[in-house]
C-alpha cells in the first residue's frame, strides 16, 4: 500500500506540471465560457427582443430583411435623384417628408382631421416647420395616449413593449433619414399604387426614368404642376396631401428599378410579423436609421437557438470533462465528439420534449401538483378511457402470453409439421401495421355485416338480428389486439425457448420427471423472467397503441387514453393541455413498466445459455403430433389467413356488404384508382423518403453507438443507449406530442410541420430495433478478430473495412431495414405530426378508411402488406435467412 | 449394480450415420469409457443409453431388460440412470438442496429421508455447507459436484457422465478425476464415462472403449489399449507416436525413408507397413541400430525432447532429462528401439490421422 501512493504522488505532481494537461484543461475551459457568453448573449437579445415588442412571430427578421433592401434601394437611386435637386428643393422636400410622417401616424389618432391641417400646413409654407414641431411633440404625447390604448385593447401583441414610442426628432431632423423613414413606411402602409401603373412607372428606359422621377419630385413640391402622364390617372382625383403623398409613393416605386417581387416578399412578411401601430413605427424607425450590427441582429432574431447552443455547449463541454478526467494525461479524443454529438441529438429531440411536457403537467407553477391529472380524471371520459386502456392491455398481455407460450414451445421444440413455416408466418404478423388487422377485423366482425356474423347467424339458431360479436365494444378490442400484439410475446419466448440450455431439461427427465413435469417443473419456471418480460412488453404495446382503438374504438364509442389524446390536441389550447397530462400519465404507465421489465426482471434472468451451440432437444408429439399440427394450423387460418384474404377480397369489392363474388361486384378499379391518384403516389413518395432517412441516420447511429460501447472504454458511452431504451418505450403519441410542444421555436428550433419532425420522431421511436441489431452482431464478433487485423499491420480504418464492415454489414442491413419497415407505415406519431406536404401512407390509408371509400383503403393496405412481405424476404435474402422479422 | 448391454445399435441422422453397429457388453460395477475425438458418435451413444436418442437399429439392455428396442421404448425418466452433463445443468432457478433433492422429490420419498440422503449426498461430494446456496454463488467445480450429487442422490444402478471436466480447470479436472472414481468404488456403481482426453480415460477406467466415426476401434483396459493398439488410429490417440513406411521382409523392417537403414523384426506382417514408434521407446546408445544426425533438443527437466534426423525422416527421441548434459545439437548420435507397432500399411494412415482432434 505504502508503495503505491509513494508511486502515485510524484506522477501526480508532474501530471499538475505538464503544459499540455494545462492547455487542454484551458481549451475545455474556454469552450465552456463560451457557451456561458452565448447563453448570455441570447438573454440578452431575448430581452431586446421582447422590449421591442416582437414577443411573437418573426418579426425581428422581417425587419431586417426589409432595412437590407430599403438600403439598397436608397443608396442606389433614391439619394441620387434628391441630390440633383436645388438646397432650397430640398429642404422643402424634407419639410414635406416630415409633414407626411406626421400625417401617416396621426391618422385615426388624436388628430382626426389630419388631412386639413395638413393642407394648411403646405399653403403656408413657412409655418410648417413650427406646425410640425408642434406635431411632432404632440405626437409625443400622443404616443403615450395610444401605446396605453394599445395594452388595453389589442393586449396580446404589445404586452411587453416599452413606454411610449414615438417618432424621434433625430431621425426628423436629419434629411436623409426622415426621407428614408417616409419610404420605408411607404412601402408597408402607403397610399396603393396599382400594378399597372407601377409597371408604366418602372418601365421606362434609364434616361426616361431619371425624367420622370424627377417630375414626380417637382410635381410634389408643386400642387398646381401638371404631374406626367404615366401617373396622370392615380392623382386625377386627389388633393392635398393625398397627392403628394401619391406623387412620393409613385417617387420611390420608380426608384425601385429591380426585384419587386423580393421586395413585396418582404413587405408582406414585415406586416405578418410586425403588426401593432407601435410596434411598426419602431420598427420603421430601425429600418430607416440603420442602427444594429449583422451581430446583433443575429442574436436577437435567434436568440433562443443561440441560448439552446449555449447551453448545449456548456453540457457538453462538463460532460468532456468529466470523460477526460478519467484519464490522467487528459487525452482527448475524437470518439467523444460523436458521443457529444448523439448525446446533443437525443437531449434535445428526446429528453427535453419528454421533460418539457413531464413539467408542465407536474408542475405548472413551479412546484409538484397533481391538480391537473385531478381535473382530468374528474371527467368520467377520461376515466372510462383510462379503465379501457388498463382493461384492454391487461387482457391482452393475459391473452398473448397464453396463446404465445404454448405456440412458442411446439413451434420451437416439438417435431409439430410445418413448425419452421408456422414460426415464419407468426412472426412476420409482428410486420403488419395494426391498423390493417383493425381494418380487417373489423369487416369480419361488424354486428350487422361482418363475414364472421353472417355465417354464424346462418349456422346458430339466433335469429337475424346483429351480432353475436360485435368488434365495436371492449371485448372486441382486446381480440383485434392480441390477434396483432400476440407475436410480441412469441418472439420473445421463442428466442428465450432457443437459448435454453437443453440438458437442464434432460437432467430433469433424467432424475425422473416425465416431460410434461419438466415443463411446469423446469422449463417454465426458468422462462419465467421472459415471459413476464414478454407479458409486459405485449401490455405496454397494446396500451400505447394508436391505429387499432382509432380505427375500432371510435366507432364503438370505445375511447382509450391515446384516441382521447388525439382527439384533444385538435381542440385548441386547453386541449393540447390535457392531451400533454394525458401524454404523461401514459408514459408515466408505460415507462415504469419497461423499467420493471429491463431492470427488475433483468436481474432474475438466469444465465442458462451454455457454452457450446447446442440445438434444444426435440419433443415427440407421437399420437398428438396431427392434431396438434391441425389446431396450430387453424390458429393460422383464423388469426392471419382470415384477416389477410378479407383485407384482398374487400380491395376488389364494389358494394363492401356482397360478396365479391356477386354479380357486378368485383372491380379492379379500387386498385387503379388508389395508386394512380397523384395523392396517393406523393404519400408512398413521403413514406419512402422519411423511413429511409430515419433508418440511414438511425443505423448511423446505432453502428458509432455499438462500436463504442463494445470496442472502447470512454466514459459515458452508456448514456446515449439509456435515452435510445427510454424512447423506445415511450409511447408514439407520447413522444409526438413532446416533439409538437417543443419544436415549434420555442427552445430555438423550428421544425414543426416539416418533414424533419416526423423524422426525428420516427428515429427516437425505432431506433432501438438498429441498436439491437446491430449490438448482436458486433458482440459476436471477438475484439481479438479486428486486434489480429492491427498486429498484422492494418491501420484502423483498413481494419474496419476489410474486418469488422464484412462481418456486420449483413445485420447492418437488417437494423437498417427493422428500423424502415416500422415507419413506412407508421400511423400514430404521424397523425399528430403531418402537414399538408407532409403525409404519409399510413396516413392517407386511414383518411381513405375513415372518410372516402373502405375497398381503396383495402387496396392500399394490402399493397403495404405486399410491400411489407416483400422488404422481409429481400432482408431474409440479403443476409443469407441470419435477419428477419 | 447394472450391466448394460448394446446389441447391433446403429444411429443415422438423415443420410449421415453416426454410430454403426455398436455391439458391446458392460458388466456389473464397470467403470467404461467413450474415447474418441469429437464428433465421433460417443456422446449419441451415451444418450441412446439414457433414453434421449433412440437408435435407428439394434437394442439396448439395462440389467438384461430391454429399453429400447424396435417395439420398447423405456423414457429417460423410468431408466433409473443418474447422470451427469457437459454444462453442468444444475438449475439456476433453485437452491443446492432443492437440485440434489429433485430426484427424490419425484419419486414421493418422505420428506425426512430427502434431506438424510440429500445430506449423504453433498457430503460425498464435500458441499455440505453450500446446500442453501443458489448456484450462482458456486464456481464451475462446486456446480459439477452439485450435479454429480443430484445424479447419485437416487442411487441409480448405473451412472453416465458426458465430458463432465471438460469445462474445468487442468487442476481442478485431476482432483475431479479421482474424487469420480473413488465415489464410484465407494457405491460400487457402474458408470459410462464420456471423453475425449486419453489421459482421464486412462486414469479411471476399467475398461476403454475407443471410438471413431461410429465404430468401436478397440475395446479393452488402459494397458491393453496403450501398448497393443489394433490399429494406427488407436495407436495415435493415445499417447504420442509417430508413424514411418518400411518394408518388412524375412526379419528385418527396412525404412526407405530412413536411408534403407532396418531394424529387426520378429513378427508375422509382410511387405508394406506402418510403423508406428512412441517416442519414448526410442533411446541413445553407442550400439542401436538407427543412426543419425541430433537436430534439436528441448531440455524439459524430467526429460529432453529430441528431434533426430535419420535419413530424410525426422524422428523424435524422449531421452532421460540427463542426456541433455552429454549431447550436442549437430553431433552423430544412434538410435536403440526398445519397441515398435508394426501395422499393415492400408493406405489409409493419413485419412484416419486426418480426424483427430
Amino acid at each position: 500500500m505504502k508503495n503505491t501512493k509513494a508511486m502515485q504522488k510524484p506522477v501526480g505532481q508532474h501530471e499538475q506540471r505538464d503544459p499540455k494537461v494545462l492547455l487542454v484543461r484551458a481549451g475545455l475551459a474556454a469552450i465552456f465560457l463560451l457557451g456561458a457568453a452565448l447563453v448570455f448573449m441570447g438573454y440578452r437579445g431575448r430581452k431586446l427582443y421582447e422590449s421591442y415588442g416582437f414577443a411573437g412571430g418573426e418579426g425581428f427578421q422581417t425587419i431586417y430583411q426589409l432595412s437590407a433592401s430599403v438600403s439598397e434601394i436608397w443608396e442606389g437611386q433614391v439619394r441620387k435623384e434628391i441630390g440633383k435637386q436645388t438646397a432650397e428643393e430640398q429642404e422643402k422636400l424634407h419639410e414635406t417628408a416630415v409633414l407626411l410622417l406626421n400625417e401617416l401616424w396621426e391618422e385615426n389618432s388624436l388628430n382626426s382631421s389630419a388631412g386639413a391641417s395638413a393642407e394648411n400646413v403646405s399653403e403656408e409654407g413657412l409655418s410648417a416647420e413650427n406646425v410640425s414641431e408642434e406635431g411632432l411633440s404632440a405626437e409625443n404625447v400622443s404616443g403615450e395616449g395610444l401605446s396605453a390604448e394599445n395594452a388595453s385593447g389589442e393586449g396580446t401583441s404589445s404586452e411587453n413593449a416599452p413606454a411610449a414610442s414615438s417618432l424621434q426628432p433625430e431621425l426628423l431632423k436629419d434629411r436623409d433619414l426622415s426621407m428614408k423613414l417616409l419610404y420605408t413606411a411607404y412601402l408597408v402602409k402607403g397610399p396603393k399604387v396599382s400594378t399597372s401603373n407601377r409597371k408604366k412607372i418602372q418601365q421606362a428606359d434609364p434616361e426616361e426614368a431619371a425624367l420622370l422621377r424627377q417630375e414626380l419630385l417637382a410635381c410634389a413640391l408643386d400642387d398646381t404642376r401638371s404631374t406626367p402622364s404615366t401617373v396622370k390617372k392615380a392623382v386625377s382625383k386627389l388633393e392635398g396631401t393625398e397627392r403628394t403623398a401619391m406623387l412620393m409613393q409613385a417617387f420611390f416605386t420608380s426608384c425601385n428599378t429591380d426585384s419587386q417581387e423580393k421586395l413585396t416578399e418582404q413587405v408582406n412578411a414585415f406586416k405578418k410579423g410586425v403588426r401593432g401601430k407601435e410596434e411598426q413605427l419602431e420598427a420603421f424607425q430601425m429600418i430607416a436609421g440603420g442602427k444594429m450590427s449583422w451581430g446583433w441582429q443575429l442574436v436577437i432574431s435567434r436568440s433562443r437557438t443561440i441560448i439552446l447552443l449555449g447551453v448545449l455547449l456548456m453540457l457538453d463541454m462538463a460532460l468532456l470533462t468529466m470523460f477526460m478526467a478519467s484519464d490522467r494525461r487528459w487525452r482527448f479524443d475524437a470518439k467523444w465528439l460523436l458521443v457529444l454529438l448523439i448525446i446533443d441529438f437525443l437531449l434535445v429531440f428526446q429528453l427535453l420534449p419528454l421533460v418539457y411536457i413531464s413539467a408542465r403537467t407536474l408542475f405548472p407553477e413551479g412546484r409538484l401538483t397533481f391538480r391537473i391529472l385531478q381535473r382530468l380524471f374528474s371527467y368520467s371520459l377520461n376515466r372510462e378511457a383510462v379503465r379501457n386502456t388498463l382493461i384492454t392491455a391487461f387482457s391482452t398481455m393475459v391473452l398473448g402470453t397464453l396463446i404465445a407460450f404454448p405456440l412458442a414451445f411446439l413451434v420451437g421444440r416439438t417435431n409439430l409439421y410445418g413448425r419452421k413455416f408456422f414460426r415464419a408466418l407468426f412472426v412476420l404478423t409482428y410486420m403488419v401495421p395494426p391498423y390493417v388487422g383493425a381494418m380487417a377485423w373489423l369487416r369480419l366482425m361488424n354486428p350487422n355485416v361482418g363475414v364472421i356474423n353472417l355465417w354464424l347467424r346462418r349456422i346458430l339458431p339466433i335469429g337475424n338480428g346483429p351480432g353475436p360479436l360485435n368488434v365495436y365494444s371492449v371485448p372486441g378490442m382486446i381480440w383485434v389486439l392480441t390477434s396483432f400484439y400476440y407475436p410480441y410475446a412469441f418472439i420473445t419466448i421463442s428466442r428465450a425457448m432457443e437459448k435454453m440450455d437443453p440438458s437442464l431439461e434432460d437432467a430433469s427427465r433424467i432424475s425422473g420427471a416425465s416431460p410434461v413435469k419438466t415443463i411446469f417443473k423446469i422449463t417454465l419456471p426458468l422462462m419465467m423472467p421472459s415471459l413476464l418480460a414478454g407479458a409486459l412488453l405485449v401490455f405496454v404495446a397494446a396500451a400505447s397503441c394508436y391505429g387499432i382503438p382509432s380505427i375500432i374504438g371510435k366507432p364503438g364509442n370505445v375511447s382509450t387514453v391515446t384516441t382521447r389524446i388525439v382527439e384533444y390536441t385538435a381542440l385548441g389550447q386547453q386541449g393540447v393541455n390535457d392531451a400533454i397530462s394525458l401524454s404523461v400519465f401514459l408514459m408515466a404507465i408505460s415507462l415504469l413498466i419497461l423499467f420493471i421489465s429491463d431492470v427488475v426482471l433483468a436481474r432474475r434472468q438466469y444465465i442458462t445459455v451454455s457454452g457450446k451451440s447446442v440445438s434444444p432437444s426435440i419433443v415427440h408429439l407421437r399420437s398428438f403430433r396431427i392434431p396438434l399440427t391441425v389446431a396450430v394450423s387453424l390458429f393460422a387460418v383464423i388469426m392471419i389467413v382470415l384477416p389477410f384474404a378479407t383485407i384482398l377480397t374487400t380491395s376488389f369489392k364494389v358494394d363492401v356488404g356482397k360478396s365479391v363474388l356477386a354479380a357486378h361486384n368485383f372491380t379492379t378499379q379500387n386498385w387503379k384508382i388508389v395508386f394512380s391518384r397523384t395523392e396517393t403516389l406523393s404519400c408512398l413518395k413521403n413514406s419512402l423518403l422519411f423511413s429511409a432517412a430515419a433508418a440511414t441516420a438511425g443505423i448511423l447511429i446505432s453502428c458509432v453507438m455499438n462500436y463504442l460501447m463494445q470496442r472502447t472504454r470512454i466514459r459515458g458511452r452508456s448514456i446515449p443507449n439509456f435515452l435510445i431504451t427510454l424512447g423506445s418505450g415511450t409511447p408514439s403519441v407520447v413522444i409526438a406530442l413532446g416533439l409538437i410542444m417543443t419544436m415549434r421555436g420555442s427552445f430555438g428550433i423550428n421544425i414543426y410541420g416539416t418533414a424533419y419532425i416526423m423524422i426525428v420522431a420516427y428515429m427516437i421511436k425505432y431506433l432501438m430495433m438498429g441498436m439491437r441489431t446491430v449490438a448482436s452482431a458486433m458482440s459476436q464478433i471477438h475484439v481479438s478478430l479486428e486486434e489480429c487485423s492491427q498486429i498484422s499491420g492494418a491501420g484502423w480504418l483498413y481494419t474496419m473495412r476489410r474486418i469488422t464492415w464484412p462481418l456486420i454489414s449483413p445485420s447492418i442491413a437488417a437494423g437498417w431495414f427493422l428500423i424502415f419497415i416500422p415507419c413506412f407505415y407508421e400511423l400514430s406519431m404521424t397523425t399528430l405530426l403531418y402537414s399538408s406536404t407532409t403525409k404519409t401512407i399510413g396516413f392517407e390509408l386511414y383518411e381513405y378508411w375513415t372518410f372516402t371509400s373502405q375497398p381503396m383503403s383495402c387496396a392500399m393496405a394490402f399493397g403495404i402488406l405486399l410491400a411489407v412481405t416483400f422488404l422481409n424476404f429481400l432482408l431474409a435474402k440479403l443476409t443469407g435467412g441470419k435477419f428477419s422479422i | 449394480m447394472a450391466s448394460v448391454s448394446i446389441r447391433n445399435v446403429t444411429k443415422a441422422f438423415g443420410e449421415s450415420v453416426v454410430i454403426r453397429n455398436f455391439n458391446e457388453e458392460i458388466q456389473d460395477g464397470e467403470f467404461i469409457t467413450f474415447l474418441g475425438p469429437s464428433g465421433c458418435g460417443k456422446t449419441t451413444m451415451l444418450r441412446i443409453i439414457a433414453g434421449f436418442e433412440k437408435q435407428t437399429d439394434g437394442e439396448v439392455y439395462i440389467d438384461g431388460q430391454l429399453v429400447s428396442g424396435k417395439k420398447t421404448f423405456v423414457p429417460p425418466e423410468k431408466r433409473g440412470i443418474g447422470m451427469v452433463f457437459q454444462n453442468y445443468a444444475v438449475w439456476p432457478h433453485m437452491t443446492v438442496f432443492e437440485n440434489v433433492a429433485y430426484p427424490l422429490t419425484l419419486r414421493k420419498t418422505p420428506k425426512e429421508e430427502i434431506r438424510e440422503r440429500v445430506e449423504k449426498a453433498l457430503e460425498l461430494v464435500h458441499l455440505s455447507g453450500h446446500r442453501d446456496h443458489l448456484p450462482a454463488r458456486l464456481s464451475g467445480g462446486q456446480q459439477q459436484r452439485v450435479a454429480l450429487a443430484r445424479a447419485l442422490v437416487a442411487a441409480p444402478g448405473l451412472l453416465l457422465l458426458d465430458e463432465p471436466l471438460s469445462n474445468l480447470d487442468a487442476k481442478l479436472r485431476e482432483s475431479m478425476r479421482f474424487e469420480i472414481k473413488r465415489i464410484q468404488k465407494e457405491m460400487g456403481i457402474t458408470v459410462v464415462y464420456v471423453t475425449h482426453d486419453q489421459a482421464e480415460a486412462m486414469a479411471m477406467s476399467d475398461r476403454i472403449f475407443v471410438i471413431n466415426r461410429g465404430v468401436i476401434q478397440q475395446a479393452g483396459t488402459p494397458e491393453e489399449i496403450y501398448n497393443e493398439p489394433v490399429n494406427q488410429f488407436v495407436a495415435d490417440f493415445l499417447g504420442k507416436v509417430d508413424f514411418f513406411k518400411g518394408e518388412a521382409q524375412d526379419d528385418r523392417i527396412t525404412f526407405p525413408g530412413m536411408g534403407g537403414q532396418s531394424l529387426p523384426y520378429q513378427g508375422e506382417r509382410r511387405g508394406k507397413v506402418d510403423v508406428a514408434i512412441r517416442p519414448e521407446n526410442l533411446f541413445f546408445s553407442q550400439d542401436g541400430p538407427l543412426s543419425g544426425v541430433l537436430e534439436t533438443q528441448f531440455y524439459m527437466g524430467d526429460v529432453d525432447d529430441c528431434r533426430v534426423r535419420v535419413g530424410d525422416t525426422l524422428v523424435r527421441v524422449i531421452a532421460e532429462g540427463f542426456a541433455y548434459r552429454s549431447l550436442k545439437e549437430g553431433q552423430e548420435v544412434r538410435l536403440g528401439v526398445r519397441d515398435l507397432m508394426v501395422f499393415e500399411d492400408n493406405g489409409m494412415l493419413e485419412e484416419m490421422l486426418r480426424i483427430r482432434t
